[in-house]
């Protein structure tokens, strides 16, 4: 063998066993970079690769909007409750929190889990202070800090309901990066930060990141996940339960700005289960013009709908224009007035009557 | 060049086993040795380099427009993953076109190249049994093949496998999968045309008719016929979904069972060391008289 052929050889064979070498260290979760989505936020590394719907929302560009400002200005919100929380946990929601990510479980055996991860600016100390007070106990898991059994201490009657609302688990919080909060169950949260270092999260369901990486660059706000999780988890009437079973996906996403513009999208079992879910969704939208013609905030908006998609998607997209968001903020903020018992503004008295002019 | 199909049974030429001679292996490892310099630096290496290259320009190329327009590929409006993108260059580039061409073309020049350049006298007049320069030959190919075929998807995959949210961790087994198929794939496709190369007038001819006629037919044909193909067997451990495009695919899909994975192993074992065994014998058998 010569020289030449030994040097390629070799080459080949260092090619392969780096190769094999990065794939072996990815595996093990010892490149996150690599092992980790590159399509959406980075912090779905933390989404369990199990989860049926991930969401996401972009807080500061969603509270920093002009459809924002003016629902604020149409809707005030109660700013004591408001304060008191940031004085508490020193977190400013509008300030603080950049973005959320969302994510559901079809836990079946405890009824699914839920954790919602936090990208921001958290005072941690502050937090663990307040966990404190409240009885909270604080561990250490791969690294997090979570925060536990938060209202397990507090008032019994007080806390009956709120767990019972959590399914029967306490609430949790962890600092599992930082600048990243996760807040869900205990077990949801440890779930969390084993997918992110183990590299079995979300990012490698082929499916769902197919979902991800296809919404539109730009929205603000997004949901994607399977459509049963859905209807099992969510108590639908059975009409619309069996109208919708030949939904296998859906995408959800949105742009909010001054107006407010998205699109659902759903992906049918077959190209018939489509076309039947889009006669459906015709016949309905066909119904909205016909009830909302005589309003013109309701006949802009189902206007802007409209219904798309080829073989088994389906897709209904609509627009609201920051016109007619500002007729509904108006017509919002009238509502306001009546139900404080406001009187509106009395309109203008008519002018008297001009005095007769005599008759020469 | 005209090979003649005589054989005379029993009869071996100088240099087989006799006593002081070599060992089959040691004879083979001696073979080998010589063959990969010649086998890897030869024209064809141009061919292969073309045929093992695509696929990563083709990776580059969608590395490039990712980093340029931000947006991965897109099939019907969807957005592929990484893993999906790889999945479809294993099957198209890999599976379909560049195991079974490099197992015609390396396969039946193991014997044939020999007889067309008049050098097989020489080779048989040395003190190795005849069988062990097949054996010997047949190794270089599959060293040589996989060290070429085997870099290239593993250069795919480092490209292609994180796009799109599908990280390398997720797809490795996958790969694994990938590499050992493939790795059986050239030894079973390479022992079979070694045997038809020693065996057959125009071997070439008859490689390329089984590869892209029979293997293509048989697999579109309902019933047991696919079963005289290596592409069955081979296409039952691929780990990706298989493509639907174009319209031969979409009947070999719509016709396609898979055998159980112990069947594949078991039934591509017999086709590599049977097509091989049956190659040695006939090498050792058969008299070949060089056209002048």
């Amino acid at each position: 063998m010569t020289k030449r052929t030994r040097y390629f050889m070799a080459g080949a064979a260092t090619v392969l066993a780096l190769g094999l070498c990065t794939g072996l260290v990815a595996y093990y979760g010892g490149l996150p970079a690599l092992s980790a989505s590159r399509t959406g936020p980075d912090e779905l590394s933390y989404v369990p690769a199990d989860a049926a719907v991930v969401a996401y929302a972009d807080i500061q560009t969603v509270m920093n909007s002009q459809f924002r400002q003016k629902l604020r200005e149409a809707i005030p919100m109660k700013e004591n409750e408001r304060n008191e929380f940031e004085e508490k946990t020193g977190i400013d929601v509008e300030r603080d929190i950049q973005y959320i990510i969302a994510a559901m479980s079809p836990d079946a055996a405890n009824g699914g889990s839920r954790v919602v991860l936090a990208r921001g600016t958290f005072n941690q100390g502050r937090l663990e202070a307040l966990a404190r007070e409240h009885g909270g106990q604080i561990q250490e898991y791969r690294g997090a800090r979570i925060l536990s059994r938060m209202v397990a201490k507090a008032t019994e009657e007080s806390t009956e309901p709120r767990v019972r609302r959590h399914g029967g688990k306490h609430p949790a919080l962890a600092f599992v990066d930082t600048g990243l909060v996760a807040i869900g169950d205990e077990a949801g949260l440890k779930k969390a930060i084993d997918a992110h270092h183990t590299g079995q999260s979300i990012s490698g369901n082929e499916e769902m990141m197919r979902l991800v990486g296809d919404i539109e660059a730009g929205s603000n706000a997004w949901a994607v996940g399977r459509f049963d999780a859905l209807r099992n988890h969510e108590k639908l009437p059975a009409q619309v339960h069996n109208q919708l079973s030949a939904v296998k996906w859906f995408a959800a996403t949105g742009h909010v700005n001054g107006g407010v513009s998205g699109s659902l999208r759903a992906e049918a079992r077959d190209d018939a289960a489509a076309e039947n879910l889009r006669d459906v969704v015709r016949g309905l939208l066909a119904l909205a013009k016909l009830q909302g013609g005589s309003d013109p905030r309701a006949a802009a908006l189902v206007q802007s709908l409209q219904l798309g998609g080829t073989g088994k998607t389906v897709i209904l997209s609509f627009a609201v224009p920051a016109e007619v968001v500002d007729l509904i903020a108006k017509s919002a903020r009238h509502h306001t007035e009546m139900e404080r018992g406001e009187a509106p503004e009395p309109p203008e008295p008519p002018r008297p009557p001009m005095p007769p002019v005599p008759d020469r | 060049m005209k090979m003649d199909t005589e054989s005379t049974p029993g009869t071996q030429s100088t240099g087989s086993t006799r006593g002081g001679s070599p060992s089959l292996f040691s004879s083979a490892v001696r073979v080998f040795d010589i063959s990969v310099g010649e086998m890897l630096w030869s024209r064809r290496t141009i061919f292969m380099a073309l045929v093992v290259g695509g696929p990563v320009v083709i990776a580059l190329a969608v590395r490039a427009a990712l980093f340029l327009t931000g947006r991965v590929g897109r099939v019907d409006g969807v957005a592929m993953t990484g893993q999906a993108m790889f999945g479809m260059m294993i099957w198209f580039f890999y599976l379909r076109f560049t195991v079974p061409v490099l197992g015609v073309f390396y396969g039946t020049a193991l014997i044939a190249d020999e007889v067309e350049d008049k050098t097989l006298t020489y080779l048989f007049t040395r003190p190795v049994r005849r069988g062990a320069v097949l054996l010997g030959k047949y190794l270089a190919y599959f060293a040589v093949t996989s060290l070429v075929v085997l870099p290239s998807v593993m250069i795919v995959w480092l490209l292609i496998a994180p796009i799109g949210g599908t990280g390398l961790a997720v797809s490795f087994i996958p790969l694994l999968k990938d590499l050992a198929l493939l790795a059986i794939g050239l030894g079973a496709y390479g022992a079979l045309f070694a045997f038809i190369g020693a065996k057959f007038k125009r071997p070439l001819l008859t490689g390329l008719i089984f590869v892209f006629g029979w293997e293509q037919a048989a697999l579109m044909i309902p019933g047991y016929l696919k079963k005289f193909t290596i592409a069955y067997y081979v296409q039952a451990l691929v780990p990706h979904a298989m493509p639907q495009e174009g319209v031969m695919s979409l009947i070999q899909g719509l016709f396609r069972d898979t055998p159980s994975l112990p069947v594949s192993l078991l039934c591509l074992a017999i086709i590599w060391f049977g097509f091989l065994w049956l190659a040695a014998r006939t090498v050792e058998r058969k008299e070949y008289v060089l056209e002048q």
